[in-house]
């Protein structure tokens, strides 16, 4: 999906009449007032939570309840260590295989689709997009309980392939679609003087065409990244082993478990959400950039 | 040659897709009723899967341990214990059980909850091994035993004694002007007013998943209604609930509710509101014996409390039609698999489990009552446990958990319900209305 | 050679068509009949019961509760992670400098980027009416007779909930819009500067009309978000209390695995389905008419 700009040659869209908005100056500074209080209201809104739990995790129960606007008495990391304990590491671990293998299979699967269908020409290339098209639209949720009874037979339920396959297919329209998308763009003469080189579609695609997509490839990776990281109703159902579940399923777990040990849990909330804070406030450049290329097509 | 394709090959996928989908009925329990070899195995050695409830820090140890000196005694054997919090057993023993993966010896409350195992041919049928005549089973509570009975066949083996009581805080009471425990419900209610006046909540009462409130609900369904009509209510094949008594007994729920707790009581839960008790913020607090190690000192309660507390039984209404000698409270207790191969290893270790050491152990270290009978002493329990203990054996028959004993969607209907009624968004009309709904949707399921 | 190499080319999508027909495809055509029989993980056979499971949704109060939570979700979502995001948008780009911009789209977003789950148990705890902030800063500043148990009672379940849901979301969808704003031509604002308009009015006659693609695609990822959703609910609440917090997605999860009653939660999965595959052919509808080239 192009931005595109209006088609009709030179017109910029009519304004209103001619007639300027004279506003006197006080209301323009009112206005200037309201959108600064506005915005930094929405800064506190957003970043006194996240504070908030951080020293949460440093305080035991009594100053939790006493004092939740104050800073802690003095530094408690061994509550850290306990949610360490409690699984946070463990789930962290599972969520980060899961997700990077997924992003693997997915990319590299829907980048052979769309290549496929973008140069080679596929006998019923029309029913393959049909059929790519139709997976757009169908939800996880739905799929829940006849998939109880394949992934068993398929023995793969309650390990980690299970979330791995998953995460894949119901991901894989979408991917196929925006590396697509992409590699049409690629101009077909590349493809043409890689085959007088002598390269077979196979060398054309590894060693030109995917170095090419680069950037598709990198958003890709991101938003499947966002969703199997966020990936909650399978790894519930589907992962049953307290060792192998993901961080989304673990935490509500250990919720469970330590249900007033309130410091604890906010250190494993903060053990899980800090990595992937420090990760984007690092690469925020690349990350916002990748997720709006794709997003933007 | 190429439209043809064009159609033939997307239509094959669908037609094999269907296939595969019409082939196969929904995966369910297997109909086989196999009937497992429980003697003992000579060479015990093997993998055995177990699932329990207990996670809660304060009790997961002392399985551990056992698993531990299971293993320790017998090197053959080696047990996958795993321990899950009490809210998320109930989902994930579903799955297990849908999934054809419920471990070898798993976790079951007493009542239509231990009964659809039995129905689904998930548990073994264990009288030849824990029956009251045999050996085993003689050295259990015969009251016990029977909570995990159907069919005059024995299910299950009984891992405690648990009974729901209200604690009290005798300070708070001497403070109020409130010289005994209420033996009326009336009375309770006029003490919860003395309470307030003298600045205490004077039930601390957290229902964040429901069941907190619905153990009231057990006893005060005993008390209203006779035992012959809740015994064939609570039955899914023929329950109905049509007897006011249900609706008497939820609106003497609202008024605990309304005069003692607070209409905010589902945002807290059970273990916040105890913490509310264990500090001195609340006069009384309904919970089970299981839980009394919490308010002694051992089980980390301040010295206030601890020295302090003593409990009663619910008190009934005035005219009450039902068993007022009945007492809220079960057993809890382990299945064995039936389809499991190691069902007889289950058995053998779940022999280990209760056998007189290790129940006295359980009392000692986490302050439960073992249904081993003689397993609580004067050193290893503390003197509220020993009077529960003896308060349990004068009580005519135990009010299973309402939760538990009735099938989960009448069970489900009610926990909604109470919910409700407690926030004000509901009536007991509404409620007893949606559970009645719901007794005939089980009949259908059942029947 | 020529048939083989017809024939060669499909392998670049048999792996993708393979996963999508075995674990897309197929589970969705079983779920529909699933919800023809009555079963659960306990019952020894399957009863085929026909359209039942569907009458039993439509005389269900909870069902039509979980409908109308979603839909709730839906609009709500829509006039903040749309109509505020927009703005918001529009706001960093003509009153901020490019500073302090950068600085306040990376805070904004910094919500998306933690776990939907951690957030969830954040705001529960937020909410708990005893050592949570939000009752402690109504008693601040003087408005007690506002406390409530948030998370606790039936009317402001829902909300609570909601109001978590676009705390997160607000600035993902606003650096969206923000992309999008970024590549209307400056030109138009010139020329409506010159043409005397202020701010608000060009906000409305060039940055809105300019970024309809991507209103549109964010108004249907919000709103396929908002049938879909589950995580959240199933952590702050679970669907309570007394089910007035359910939506379809943890309605089905409770049937089938806490009622016993898995034929149920299969027709509600369908009902989900038929929801999602209407808005799928919205979005492919209204972007088959704007893409150019296809």
């Amino acid at each position: 999906m192009v931005m595109t700009a209006p088609t009709k040659a030179g017109t910029v869209p009519a304004v209103t009449s001619r007639s300027r908005t004279v506003r006197p100056r006080w209301i323009r500074s009112l206005m200037s007032v309201l959108v600064w209080a506005g915005l930094g209201l929405l800064v506190i809104a957003v970043l006194y939570p996240l504070l908030w739990m951080v020293f949460s995790s440093f305080k035991d129960n009594r100053e939790v309840f006493d004092s939740p606007w104050g800073m802690p008495g003095r530094l408690r990391w061994e509550n850290f260590g306990k949610a360490g304990n409690a699984g946070v590491v463990r789930y962290f671990t599972n969520s980060v295989i899961v997700t990077s293998l997924s992003i693997l299979t997915t990319v590299l699967i829907s980048a052979w689709a769309a290549f496929g269908l973008v140069r080679q020409k596929i006998v019923g290339g029309g029913i393959v997009l049909g059929l790519l098209l139709g997976g757009l639209m169908l939800a996880p949720t739905v799929a829940l309980i006849p998939l109880f009874g394949l992934l068993q037979n398929l023995r793969i339920f309650d390990t980690y392939w299970a979330l791995i396959v998953l995460y894949t297919a119901f991901r894989i329209p979408f991917t196929t679609f925006l590396i697509r998308a992409y590699m049409i763009d690629i101009s077909p003469e590349v493809d043409e003087a890689a085959k007088l080189d002598g390269c077979t579609p196979a060398q054309t695609f590894w060693r030109i065409i995917l170095p090419m997509s680069r950037p598709i490839l990198v958003s890709a990776a991101l938003l499947q990244a966002l969703f199997a990281w966020n990936e909650f109703v399978f790894a519930l159902v589907f992962v049953s082993n307290g060792d192998l579940k993901t961080l989304p399923v673990g935490l509500m777990d250990m919720q469970s478990r330590l249900l007033t040990d309130w410091p604890v849990q906010f250190a494993g909330l903060t053990m899980a959400a800090l990595p992937m804070i420090v990760l984007f406030l690092i690469g925020q450049r690349q990350f916002l950039q990748g997720l709006t290329d794709g997003i933007g097509k | 040659m190429t439209s043809l394709n064009r159609v033939g090959i997307p239509l094959a996928a669908v037609v094999s897709a269907v296939a595969l989908a019409a082939c196969g009925a929904p995966s369910t329990a297997n109909s086989s009723a196999k009937q497992a070899d429980l003697t003992t195995p000579k060479e015990k050695s093997g993998t055995l899967t177990m699932v329990t409830k207990f996670a809660d820090p304060k009790y997961a140890p002392y399985f551990v341990d056992v698993t531990k000196a299971y293993e320790a005694a017998n090197p053959g054997v080696k047990i996958q214990l795993e321990q899950v919090g009490d809210q998320p057993y109930k989902d994930k023993i579903r799955v297990l059980s849908a999934s054809k993966k419920l471990p070898d010896i798993y976790f079951s409350w007493a009542g239509d909850f231990a009964n659809k195992f039995v129905r689904a041919n998930l548990a073994a049928d264990l009288s030849s091994v824990v029956g009251p005549d045999t050996e085993w089973g003689k050295t259990f509570s015969p009251a016990a035993l029977k909570a995990f009975e159907r069919e005059g066949k024995y299910y299950g083996v009984p891992i405690d004694l648990d009974a729901k009581y209200m604690a009290y805080d005798k300070q708070a009471f001497a403070k109020a002007g409130i010289n005994s425990p209420p033996d009326s419900l009336e009375t309770l209610l006029a003490d919860c007013g003395k309470l307030k006046s003298a600045g205490y909540t004077p039930i601390a009462l957290g229902n964040q998943y429901g069941w907190p409130a619905i153990h009231y609900m057990t006893q005060l369904n005993a008390y209203a209604v006779k035992p012959d009509t809740m015994a064939k209510d609570y039955n899914p094949a023929t329950g109905a609930f049509t007897d006011p008594g249900y609706v008497k007994a939820l609106e003497q729920f609202q008024s605990v509710v309304k005069e003692c707790a607070s209409p905010s009581a589902n945002g807290l839960s059970h273990e916040a509101a105890q913490a509310n008790f264990i500090n001195g913020k609340a006069a009384m607090h309904y919970l089970e014996s299981l839980e009394f190690l919490a308010l002694t000192t051992k089980g980390g309660a301040p010295k206030e409390l601890a020295d302090s507390w003593d409990f009663f039984r619910l008190p009934a209404a005035g005219g009450s039609p039902g068993d007022t000698n009945a007492l809220t409270g079960a057993p809890d207790g382990f299945m064995v698999n039936a389809q499991s191969p190691n069902a007889a290893l289950a058995v053998d270790f779940l022999k280990f489990m209760t056998k007189a050491q290790n129940a006295q152990k359980l009392t000692a270290d986490i302050g439960w009552l073992s249904p081993v009978q003689g397993s609580a002493t004067a050193e290893n329990s503390f003197p509220q446990l020993q009077s529960a203990l003896a308060d349990m054996s004068k009580a005519s028959q135990f009010a299973i958990w309402l939760d538990t004993v009735t099938n989960a969607d009448v069970a489900n209907a009610y926990l909604s319900g109470v919910e409700g009624l407690i926030n004000g968004s509901t009536t007991p009309q509404d409620v007893i209305k949606g559970v009645q709904d719901a007794a005939e949707k089980a009949k259908k399921q059942v029947g | 050679m020529h048939v083989v190499n017809r024939w060669r080319s499909w392998a670049w999508v048999l792996p993708a068509l393979t996963l999508l027909l075995v674990f897309v495809y197929y589970p969705i055509v079983e779920n529909l009949r699933l919800s023809l029989y009555s079963w659960s993980a306990f019952s020894a056979q399957p009863t085929f019961v026909g359209l039942d499971n569907y009458r039993t949704a439509a005389g269900d109060p909870v069902f039509w509760r979980a409908l109308r939570n979603n839909t709730v979700f839906a609009v709500t979502s829509l006039v903040f992670q749309v109509g505020f995001s927009l703005v918001l948008a529009a706001v960093l780009e003509e009153f901020v400098h490019q500073r302090l911009r950068g600085i306040l789209r990376t805070i904004y977003f910094i919500p998306a980027v933690i776990s939907i789950t951690v957030a969830g148990i954040l705001f529960s705890f937020l909410y708990n009416p005893q050592i949570g902030l939000l009752n402690r800063l109504l008693d601040a500043v003087g408005l007690q007779s506002w406390q409530h148990s948030w998370l606790g009672e039936p009317s402001t379940a829902m909300w609570s909930i909601i109001a978590m849901s676009q705390w997160q979301s607000i600035g993902y969808t606003a650096i969206l819009f923000v992309v999008a704003i970024q590549r209307v031509p400056r030109e138009f604002y010139e020329a409506a500067r010159i043409d005397g308009a202020g701010k608000i009015r060009s906000f409305f006659s060039i940055t809105v009309p300019m970024v309809r693609e991507m209103t549109t695609l964010v108004t249907i990822l919000t709103i396929s978000g908002a049938f879909l959703v589950f995580n959240e609910v199933m952590v702050m609440t679970a669907g309570g209390p007394s089910n007035s917090s359910q939506v379809l997605g943890t309605w089905l999860y409770r049937n089938a695995f806490l009622n016993d009653d898995m034929g149920y939660a299969s027709a509600i999965a369908t009902v989900i389905f038929v929801i999602t595959l209407l808005i799928g052919a919205v979005q492919i509808y209204v972007s088959r008419r704007r893409r150019i080239e296809w």
